[in-house]
């Protein structure tokens, strides 16, 4: 039997495979070492860091919604030392392969993230969440125009050299054009979808049910936006797109890749299923030995129109 | 080899019938025995489709060892939403996931203490397997157990130590059984009654509705008495990933968010903020 082989290049970064956990659903990333080998992941995101740690939002933080559910964090971290000085080395003696997701208020703090993360040799890629709509400085407030993308990938390109990854919402009306301010700023590589702005209500209370009043809708339910955005990304650009947004199985992956994804990022259902990442990586496998495939490069964006 | 560290498993219903009115008690079959401390708790799911999405956090109740090596896990649940209306439709024979056991515990460790164990509504179900923890070891404790009505307490034969005189006193809302009243005011007032030197060596281990936990958290602090609150919340993960559950805690002069799933679901009453 020949052995499958899984690889994919983003830019000068080769991943094992191109699957990866989403930021935000993931920790730090040791949280999954009970459940598996985490070295058998292409990358791991870790959850976004800040300069200082972040206490995030009140509770009455998360709702389920059908087939999805809403969360506003609110980002709370440790902050980039504690990452670098109790985590990061933990994560390399596990063998993973991991990335930041970075966060601040200006792009002075995404700058100084940035810069501070360079310093660790064994850090694979910087990603740089545009993206947030759960915090009322930063994220999303960069996010929602090219201008603001262009800007912060700007700013955060000065400060490092390692792969630049930047993650985009899908909460604007031209993805597209989004994706090409990103990658005419320097990024190596987009990451979308972030989360969809939703809203809960409880009719009898007449409250919202997130102390935030509104959050970031994940799960199967945003599928199909996040595969039509990361399909209209990829047509409009030249570098890897990470295709991320309600990926719950093998095929649901696949899917990304045929509409141009060089790899994608699971998220909401690493909460439903802690082994969901390697069972996705398992499925994936035997799909490419079903079909006799040499490799991901060999249908990725091969949709047929 | 029983394990106490997290897994995620698969496990198969063996029954889940319900009682009363309002209770589900559900067995399933493990592939290993689990150990569990008494308020731990497990994320369970098994039903069809995604919707809803997430499994839910259930009290372990009981877990003890199965045919061929494998182990068995109960847990008491109230169907209160879409997710557990589903689970309570389930079949024996049919399978689920598990992911257990989760969170800390209640901490049974101190000598000569004397045990009150509040369970309101559901909330027996937590406290139940401290119960039968404190009387293997013959620790002093008495339970408290409040509802609505009758129907909606426990069966007797469920209760740890079945119904042993003076160790078991039972508070209903509408007086139907024990005491005429809510469990709040009943152990409020029987904690004024008690001798100071009972109050000082008094640990308090409550789950039930957060006014109650509240209540009975000021009467407990203000008695110079210890109490363990097992608090619920909304979760996602139930094992420390999405940051979903938090409650504000007390921590020196600041307060700070801590995760139900992991810090907790046990917390020393007195760091809570209510």
């Amino acid at each position: 039997m020949v052995k499958t082989d899984l690889s994919v290049s983003l830019g000068t970064l080769r991943l094992k495979n191109p699957v990866m956990s989403a930021s935000g659903t993931f920790g730090y990333g040791l949280e999954f070492a009970p459940f598996y080998d985490i070295s058998r992941l292409g990358a791991i995101v870790v959850k976004g860091l800040s300069l200082a740690p972040t206490p995030g939002n009140p509770p009455g933080r998360i709702v389920e919604t059908a087939s999805g559910m809403l969360n506003a964090i609110g980002l709370q971290n440790i902050g980039v030392e504690r990452f670098i000085a109790d985590v990061a080395p933990r994560l390399s003696d596990a063998g993973a392969t991991f990335a930041a997701n970075i966060y601040g208020r200006t792009t002075d703090d995404y700058s100084a993230v940035a810069s501070r993360l360079s310093e660790l040799p064994s850090l694979a890629a910087i990603e740089v969440n545009a993206s947030c709509p759960n915090v009322k400085e930063g994220g999303m407030a960069f996010g929602a125009t090219a201008e603001g993308v262009a800007r912060l990938t700007g700013a955060v390109r000065k400060s490092t050299a390692k792969p630049l990854w930047v993650k985009l919402s899908p909460n604007v009306s031209d993805i597209g054009s989004v994706a090409a301010a990103a990658e005419d700023s320097g990024a190596d590589a987009v990451s979308l979808i972030n989360t969809i702005v939703g809203m809960a209500v409880d009719h009898r209370t007449r409250r919202p049910k997130l102390s935030n009043v509104t959050g970031g809708l994940s799960g199967p339910a945003i599928k199909p936006v996040a595969l039509r955005m990361v399909w209209e990304a990829c047509k409009r650009v030249k570098i890897p797109v990470i295709g991320i947004g309600g990926i719950q199985t093998a095929a649901d992956a696949l899917e990304f890749i045929i509409v141009g994804a060089s790899a994608v990022q699971v998220g909401t259902a690493n909460f439903r299923n802690p082994r969901a990442c390697v069972e996705i990586i398992e499925g994936m496998e035997a799909f490419m030995r079903e079909e006799r495939l040499p490799g991901i490069d060999s249908f990725r964006g091969k949709l047929l129109l | 080899m029983p394990h106490s560290r997290m897994r995620f498993v698969a496990g198969r219903i063996l029954r889940n019938e319900g009682h009363g009115d309002i209770f589900y008690r559900l067995e399933a079959s493990v592939p290993e025995p689990v150990e569990f401390e008494p308020g731990q708790f497990a994320m369970v799911s098994g039903w069809p489709g995604s919707d809803p999405l997430l499994p839910r956090p259930l009290a372990i109740f009981r877990a003890g060892a199965g045919q061929k090596g494998k182990g068995t896990v109960e847990f008491v649940y109230k169907v209160v939403g879409r997710g557990t209306a589903l689970l309570s439709g389930m079949h024996p024979g049919e399978p689920l996931s598990l992911t257990m056991p989760l969170g800390r515990g209640f901490d049974l460790g101190g000598d000569g203490r004397l045990y009150w164990l509040v369970g309101g509504g559901v909330g027996f179900s937590t406290v139940f397997p401290a119960a039968a923890a404190l009387g293997r070891r013959r620790a002093e404790h008495e339970m408290f157990l409040g509802s609505r009505t009758r129907e909606q307490l426990p069966p007797k034969e469920w209760t740890p130590g079945g119904s042993a005189p003076g160790r078991v006193h039972l508070c209903t809302e509408d007086g139907t059984a024990g005491y005429f009243g809510r469990v709040t005011d009943f152990v409020r007032e029987r904690m004024a009654a008690l001798a100071d030197a009972d109050a000082s060596r008094l640990t308090v281990l409550a789950c039930g509705p957060r006014e109650m936990l509240k209540d009975i958290a000021l009467a407990a602090s203000a008695r110079g008495a210890e109490m363990q609150a097992a608090l619920e919340n909304h979760m996602a993960c139930g094992f420390g990933v999405c940051w979903g559950c938090v409650v504000a805690l007390r921590e020196g002069e600041k307060t700070s968010y801590r995760r139900v799933c992991r810090e907790g679901p046990v917390f020393d009453a007195r760091e809570v903020v209510w």
